[in-house]
This record gives C-alpha cells, sequence and structure tokens, in this order.
C-alpha cells in the first residue's frame, strides 16, 4: 500500500472522529444532557404545539432586543 | 355507604357531601376552584390531559409576601444581566412531580408579557427565567407561579453546589478529549507494533507518526494543563507533587518522540504521552466527582426560619423583621408556630415541642414566668413573651456559628497521600536525572541516555498510585450506594474504617421516635370511631401514636365531626358528640374530672373515657430499633466502644441503655455538651463516629470524624452528616463499618502493589533493560491490576 493511501484514510477518519468529538464537547457545554428527564424522554416535550411556542419566545425575544437598542 | 368524588383539579377523592359543586365539576376547596378555572380561561387545560389524572397537593395560601423579590437586595444577590440587557434568575420551582407540571409552568411563563424563557429542569426542579425587568417585574412572575398551584423560591447559583458542578464538566470535557485522542492512538499504536516485530519502512512510521502526533497534541496541551497548573502552583510553594512527575514526563516524551519524528530515525512514543494523562486525568476526575458538597448549612438554616414575627406595638400586633426584634419586645407565637427568639411568657400558657434541642420525646407544659428557647416549635400554645435577647444572640442562632467553625474541624488523611505523593516523585525525578547523567558519562549519546531516562520517569508514572485510591473509594462508595449507605465524601470511608468509639444518640436512633401502643385495655365496648375522631383534632405525639393504632387495626375508620372540641393543656383533649362526652389524655385529665383508676405502668399512658366512666387504657412506648443489641454486640467484636448520650432524663436513659447492652450512657446532655464530650474524646485521641437524627445532634455531628445520619433525620443534620443511612436500620450501620474496612484494607494492598511494581521496574529501567515502548504497556498494566484489585471489595466485604 502506497504511503499516501495510509496517510489519508488516517486523516480521513480522524477528521471524522473530530467532528462526532465537537458534536459531543457541544453538548456537554450547552447543557443538553443536563436535564435527564427531559433528554430521555424527549418525545413528552418536542410536540408541534411546544416548537410553535418555541418560535412565539424566539420573536418575543426580538421585539424586546429592538426595545433596548435605540437606548 | 359514601359517596366519593374526585375533584376535578387535584384530583384526590373526598365525600361528595363536603365538595364544592361548580356547574358539572366537583371541588375540594376554592384554591383548586381558582386554579381550574385560571387554567381553563388562559386555554391551558390541556394540562389535565396531559397529567392523566395524577394526584396533586391542594392549594395552600399561605405564602410569604412576593414584594421581597423586588428588593435591590434580592436583585444584587441572586439576579444577574446576561449579554442581551435581560434579567436573569434562577429558581426552585415547588410542587413538581409530572412532565405535565413542567410543561404547564412552562406554557403559562411563556404566555407572559416580557418573559424571554422559561426553561425548568425536571430532575431537580430548577427554572432558568429570562425576562426583560421594564416590561414585568419578578413578583409578578411568582405571583403567576403561585397561582396555577406551585410556588418559587431563590437559587443562589453562586453556592458551592454549582461551583463543584462547574468544576466536574470541565473535567468531563478534558477527559472526553483525552479518551477520544486515547482510543485513535491505540489503534495507529497496533500498527507501528506490529511493525516493530515484523519490519516497517520508515515512509509509513512518518506518516503513523505525525497521526499520532496531531492526536496527542490536543492531550497534551489542553486535557493536560490540568497538571502543568498543578506543577507550577507547587513549584512556586517549593513542593514536587505527582503533577511535577506526570508533566515532566508526558512533556519530555511528547518532545523526544516529535524530535524522533523529525529526524525519522528511533520510536516515538505519543502513546505514552496521551496514556499517561489519560490515566491520571481519570483518577483526578474520580476524585473530583466524589467531592462532598460542602453543606451549605447555613442558606439550610436560614430557609427554614421565616423572616418575620409578631410583635405587640402600641396595643396592636404587628409584624416585624427578625433582625429587627429588640430584648423587651413583646413577641406572639400562635399554636403550630416556631419560636424564634429566646424569651420568657408573660401571658397565655401551653405545650412546647423541644424535642428539636433536648431530645425529649414528651412535649413540655409552659406558664407565665416559664422561658422558651428559640427554635422549639409550640404544639397547642396562643402566647405572649417578652424577648430576652434579640436573634442574633438567641440559643438558635448559637447554634448555628457554632455549626459552621465545627465543620472546619475535620482531620484529613488526604495530607498523608500528599506526603507520600510528594517524597515520591521528587525521588523519581532525581533518579531519572540520576540515570541521564551516568548513561552520557558512560556512552556519550544523548538519544541513549535521554531514552532511558524518559523510560524510568514514564515507568515510574503514577498512575496506579493515582489510581489505587480513587477506584477503590469510588467501587466502595458504589457498594454501600447500593445498600442505601451514602457516603458523602471518599475520605469519610477511610476514616470510618480507623473509627474505635461510637456515639449513639438515643431519640430516633435507638428509638424509632415516636410513641407507639404496646397494650390495649378496655373496660368497656365502645365504638372506636369516637375515639378516633377525638384523636385526629390533637397534634400531640401520644395522641397521634393512638390514632396509628387505631388505623392498623380498622383500616377504613373515618373521623367524625365533633361538637366543643377543647384542648387542656398538660392534660389532654375534651370533645362532645351527639350529647355524649368524650375525654382523653393522662392522669391529671382522669383526677381533674372525679374519674378514678388504680392502673399503674411505668410506659407513658393514655386514657379515654366516656362520659366520665373509663372506657379504655392505651400504653404506650418509644420502641427501639431492630437490631440495636446484636449492633452492640457486633462492635464489642470489632472493639469499638459505644456510648449513648442523650437530653432525655436518667429513667428514661437508663431503661433504654440498659435494653440495648450499653454500659456507658450519659442523660440531660445539651447540644453543646454533646460536642464537648467529642472534643474530650478527640483529647485522648480517639476516632470518634457519631450516630443522630435532629437538629440537636448536629454540633456533635459536625465535630465527630463520622457523622452518620439516619435518613428520615431533620434535613440540615441530613446535610451536615458524612453518611446517610436512607433505611434508618442498625444493620445498615454495622454494613457500613464492613465496607469501609474492607475497602481501606484493599487500598493499603493497592498501593502496595503500586510501589512494588515500582521497586522492581524502576532498576530495571535505570539499568537499560526496559524501552520505551515497554514502559509504556507495563504502566498501563499496573494501572490494570489496581483497578481489577478495587473490584475485589464486591465479592470480599461480606465474607469476614
Amino acid at each position: 500500500m502506497d504511503t499516501w493511501v495510509i496517510a489519508m484514510m488516517l486523516g480521513a477518519s480522524v477528521f471524522l472522529g473530530a467532528i462526532a468529538l465537537f458534536a459531543f464537547l457541544w453538548a456537554i457545554k450547552s447543557g443538553q444532557f443536563d436535564d435527564e428527564e427531559k433528554f430521555l424522554n424527549a418525545a413528552k416535550y418536542d410536540g408541534e404545539d411546544e416548537l410553535n411556542d418555541a418560535i412565539k419566545q424566539e420573536q418575543k425575544k426580538e421585539v424586546l432586543k429592538k426595545r433596548y437598542k435605540p437606548e | 355507604m359514601s359517596n366519593k368524588v374526585a375533584c376535578s383539579h387535584c384530583h384526590l377523592e373526598f365525600d361528595s357531601s363536603i365538595m364544592i359543586k361548580d356547574e358539572s365539576n366537583y371541588f375540594c376547596c376554592s384554591g383548586c376552584q381558582g386554579v381550574f378555572h385560571l387554567l381553563c380561561d388562559e386555554g391551558l387545560d390541556s394540562f389535565y390531559k396531559k397529567s392523566n389524572n395524577v394526584v396533586l397537593s391542594p392549594i395552600s395560601k399561605t405564602f410569604e409576601d412576593s414584594s421581597n423579590f423586588d428588593t435591590p437586595s434580592f436583585y444584587e444577590k441572586f439576579v444577574e444581566t446576561n449579554s442581551d440587557g435581560f434579567s436573569k434568575v434562577s429558581l426552585i420551582i415547588e410542587g413538581i412531580h409530572c412532565s405535565a407540571c413542567v410543561w404547564l409552568n412552562e406554557k403559562a411563563l411563556h404566555k407572559m408579557d416580557g418573559v424571554i424563557e422559561a426553561d425548568i429542569n425536571f430532575t431537580n426542579n430548577k427554572a432558568t427565567i429570562v425576562w426583560s425587568d421594564d416590561v414585568v417585574k419578578l413578583s409578578k412572575i411568582i405571583n403567576m407561579i403561585r397561582s396555577i398551584g406551585y410556588n418559587a423560591f431563590a437559587y443562589d447559583s453562586l453556592a458551592q453546589e454549582t461551583h463543584a458542578n462547574k468544576e466536574r464538566k470541565s473535567y468531563y470535557l478534558k477527559m472526553a478529549v483525552a479518551i477520544f485522542a486515547s482510543m485513535n492512538i491505540m489503534w495507529i499504536a497496533v500498527a507501528q507494533y506490529a511493525g516493530y516485530f515484523s519490519g516497517i519502512t520508515q515512509d509509513v512510521k512518518t506518516v503513523l507518526n505525525i497521526a499520532e502526533g496531531i492526536l496527542a497534541t490536543p492531550v497534551l496541551f489542553y486535557s493536560g494543563l490540568v497538571f502543568f497548573r498543578g506543577a507550577y502552583y507547587a513549584l512556586k510553594t517549593k513542593i514536587v507533587n505527582m503533577d511535577l512527575l506526570v508533566a515532566t514526563g508526558a512533556a519530555l516524551t511528547y518532545f523526544y518522540s516529535i524530535y524522533i519524528t523529525l529526524m525519522q530515525s528511533g520510536e516515538a512514543y505519543f502513546d505514552s504521552v496521551s496514556m499517561i494523562i489519560t490515566f491520571v486525568l481519570i483518577g483526578k476526575f474520580l476524585e473530583v466527582l466524589s467531592k462532598k458538597n460542602a453543606a451549605d448549612t447555613l442558606d439550610m438554616i436560614t430557609k427554614n426560619i421565616p423572616s418575620e414575627v409578631k410583635i405587640v406595638k402600641d396595643g396592636n400586633i404587628a409584624t416585624c423583621k427578625l433582625n429587627d426584634v429588640r430584648q423587651g419586645d413583646i413577641v406572639v407565637v400562635s399554636s403550630g408556630e416556631k419560636v424564634l427568639l429566646d424569651g420568657e411568657i408573660v401571658k397565655g400558657s401551653g405545650s412546647f415541642d423541644e424535642a428539636n434541642l433536648t431530645g425529649e420525646s414528651e412535649p413540655i407544659y409552659k406558664n407565665v414566668g416559664m422561658s422558651v428557647i428559640s427554635g422549639t416549635t409550640s404544639i397547642d400554645a396562643d402566647i405572649h413573651f417578652i424577648a430576652t435577647k434579640d436573634f442574633k444572640h438567641s440559643t438558635l442562632s448559637n447554634i448555628v456559628t457554632l455549626l459552621e467553625s465545627a465543620i472546619n474541624k475535620k482531620p484529613k488523611i488526604q495530607q498523608m497521600a500528599n506526603k507520600l505523593s510528594e517524597y515520591f516523585s521528587s525521588i523519581i525525578l532525581f533518579l531519572s536525572i540520576f540515570t541521564f547523567a551516568l548513561w552520557w558519562f558512560q556512552t556519550n549519546s544523548f538519544d541513549i541516555s535521554f531514552m532511558i531516562a524518559v523510560s524510568v520517569i514514564i515507568i515510574a508514572c503514577p498512575c496506579a498510585l493515582a489510581l489505587a485510591t480513587p477506584v477503590a473509594t469510588l467501587v466502595g462508595l458504589s457498594l454501600g450506594a447500593s445498600r442505601g449507605i451514602l457516603f458523602k465524601e471518599a475520605a469519610g470511608l477511610e476514616t470510618m474504617a480507623k473509627v474505635d468509639t461510637l456515639i449513639l444518640d438515643k431519640t430516633g436512633t435507638i428509638t424509632i421516635g415516636k410513641p407507639e401502643v404496646i397494650k390495649e385495655h378496655i373496660y368497656d365496648e365502645f365504638d372506636k370511631k369516637l375515639l378516633y375522631s377525638l384523636l385526629k383534632l390533637s397534634n400531640h405525639p401520644v395522641a397521634k401514636g393512638v390514632s396509628k393504632y387505631l388505623e392498623k387495626e380498622n383500616e377504613n375508620i373515618v373521623a367524625e365531626i365533633l361538637d366543643e372540641f377543647t384542648q387542656i393543656s398538660a392534660q389532654g383533649i375534651k370533645a362532645k358528640v351527639r350529647e355524649i362526652n368524650l375525654l382523653g389524655g393522662n392522669i391529671k385529665l382522669l383526677n381533674e374530672n372525679s374519674i378514678e383508676t388504680t392502673f399503674l405502668s411505668e410506659n407513658t399512658i393514655f386514657y379515654f373515657a366516656i362520659d366520665n366512666k373509663l372506657a379504655a387504657i392505651y400504653e404506650l412506648t418509644d420502641k427501639i430499633k431492630d437490631g440495636v443489641s446484636e449492633l452492640v454486640e457486633d462492635m464489642k467484636k470489632m472493639s469499638i466502644d459505644v456510648v449513648m448520650l442523650t437530653g432525655d432524663n436518667s429513667r428514661m436513659a437508663n431503661k433504654v441503655a440498659s435494653s440495648v447492652g450499653i454500659k456507658d450512657f450519659i442523660y440531660e446532655q445539651t447540644p453543646q455538651s454533646k460536642a464537648d464530650y467529642i472534643t474530650h474524646l478527640h483529647e485522648k485521641n480517639k476516632i470518634v463516629v457519631m450516630v443522630g437524627d435532629g437538629i440537636n445532634d448536629i454540633l456533635a455531628l459536625a465535630r465527630s470524624d463520622i457523622g452518620i445520619v439516619m435518613g428520615s433525620g431533620s434535613d440540615i443534620a441530613v446535610k451536615v452528616g458524612d453518611v446517610v443511612l436512607l433505611d434508618d436500620s442498625m444493620k445498615s450501620l454495622k454494613d457500613a463499618f464492613k465496607i469501609s474496612r474492607t475497602t481501606f484494607g484493599l487500598i493499603k494492598q493497592n498501593l502496595v502493589i503500586s510501589i512494588v511494581y515500582n521497586a522492581i521496574t524502576i532498576p530495571l529501567a535505570m539499568a537499560g533493560y526496559i524501552i520505551p515502548l515497554i514502559a509504556a504497556i507495563s504502566m498501563s498494566l499496573s494501572s490494570l491490576l489496581v483497578v481489577g484489585n478495587s473490584m475485589r471489595i464486591r465479592n470480599k466485604w461480606n465474607k469476614d
């Protein structure tokens, strides 16, 4: 096997692994695993209703942010 | 035939005749009715479908004023401003028992104007709320939570617990990176080892080395930063510790390997670098995991103390902040309330529950002129008393201060371990420098001497040493936890193994703490329901004991509503129903009502009379827990002295002590004198474990080397204790001793293994027989050996 083939294989697999690692690190940092119940039983908390709710809250946030900006 | 119907809100079932009827719904109280209508109006009634008829708790309306939440001091302490300029607070929501409750609270909060985020963590009931302070005030948010039937109180996110969590998280991240890199390096290393024995071209070797190098870099510089920092600070204070050893070993190996890779000849050892760091980091992580949450006891106690009291001002009753009450003010305490200041009664009389402070299981009757102590509770007394001390100088406040100082006085076995690693590290560093110098002098080759010196450091890797204690203690801890014994701190296991004196509290520890009926004498047949109805109206421990007995006899017994109910202090209770007179109480009550009896007993007696004729007599006693005598026997076999301390009188103390076989006991102890006794034992160089459960024990618990608390004990005792026995049983106490002794024995074994291993391999490495490759492998093997040995605790502890 040519050396460059080995180098490429190593590079590709480490790169893919690194993506998974970064995703895992991001999840820990942003607290995805903090609430056991919500994490394991996410189906209970992620209905259409809740998604609509989340969007409304985002819109609220934008409106209020704009109110602060003029200051 | 009862017609039971469920409340449309909380789903508790009651007789339909007492429910409030509202169109097609029934409610048990106006609180439930209010919440139901609120939810329907706000469109949140799908809550009932989600909650699936789970039983809730009915609404109680006694909340403190919510304007407390808007004060600047509150904001300063609990509210932070985030980067967008919005306010953020952490609250604990009380009353959540299912995901529907979480949904309801989040939905209700989202509906409020100005609330941007409301995230409730189901696992710990902590709510993080982000809102715009211009649009809505925090008190309104709190009111909303209360109006739907829950309560919220502030959570100080600067508390020790959150800090420990942050530390744990950062270690977790470092470990994740280190383990990821190590695992990948391991499979790359397989190729290298295979190549070492069967032949490999330099090109391929270089590619592999580069790949390993790239992986090892974050391990050394991100995960390994902990060690560099630790080594730096240790050097600043002129101490050599394990961090320095690990840091030097790893750094040297890393740079040596880079040199090798660039030179394209020889072996690179990136795998050793990452494995050293990973293993020792795991050891550190395990230690951080089992760190005790330094009890924020002050917060705990102050949460239990209401912030306001009622005082008499200009002839009227007014509320006053606790800290503003001055000596000489007249304080009003009603039945069921806690007494918060030391004082002397000027009006009224009644019984007080002083079990918290003295452990006395019988209520104490107090009259005008007698003193009341802060921290006790009024059972049935409505009194006015003049404050003889302000809150700062009252007993409760003093206990808190004494507690704070006691908590910091624990002996540390850690210090010995630190000393050991200090000597170990300095010796190893010295040996490796010596080896380097020796070989260089002998062979004049930098490469060889450096390689051998590096082998010495790698093989002396303190992995085994670093893992010896944490793994064994963790296995011991989890073993204990699975049997309902919670050790809060790893060091607790080690200390417990060395204990030679056991101190037992009486009430709640040796005895169950609740008087129970042991004998019933019936003189005249009567309807037990009458007695039950009478008893249900009193909170007295004796009344509770008898009513429990009746409930055991007849599960379906129901209390009737009685007319003309009166409590007679220090005597008993009197009531009338359907023209029948009922009397229940002690001998004084009988004498007052001219009822004669010749019954004698050394137990507590409860008399019940109908229409002035004696109908029944109940004998009660505070039962001794199962297994206490066996425990005392076992302690003697383990050569541990047993002493009983109690606040009760000598008669009670003697009775209990002799029935379980305890020869040494001291009675009429105050919380302070219990703690002083422990200091006295410390002066005799005894290692003391104290078992207790009430507020009257916390000083002693904090002062002792190990404080064991019954799981059912007061919240504060549980916080202060080092070990919590979840099932309150004496057998768990014995198991705790066994587990800790076995664990400690195995820790010693582990340490011996790692020292012997080092003693054999270091000379071999110095003599040049071990290349870094073998060093790395054997180092991992030693770690595995130590871990495997620790697992033996599970089988070994119950065998002796």
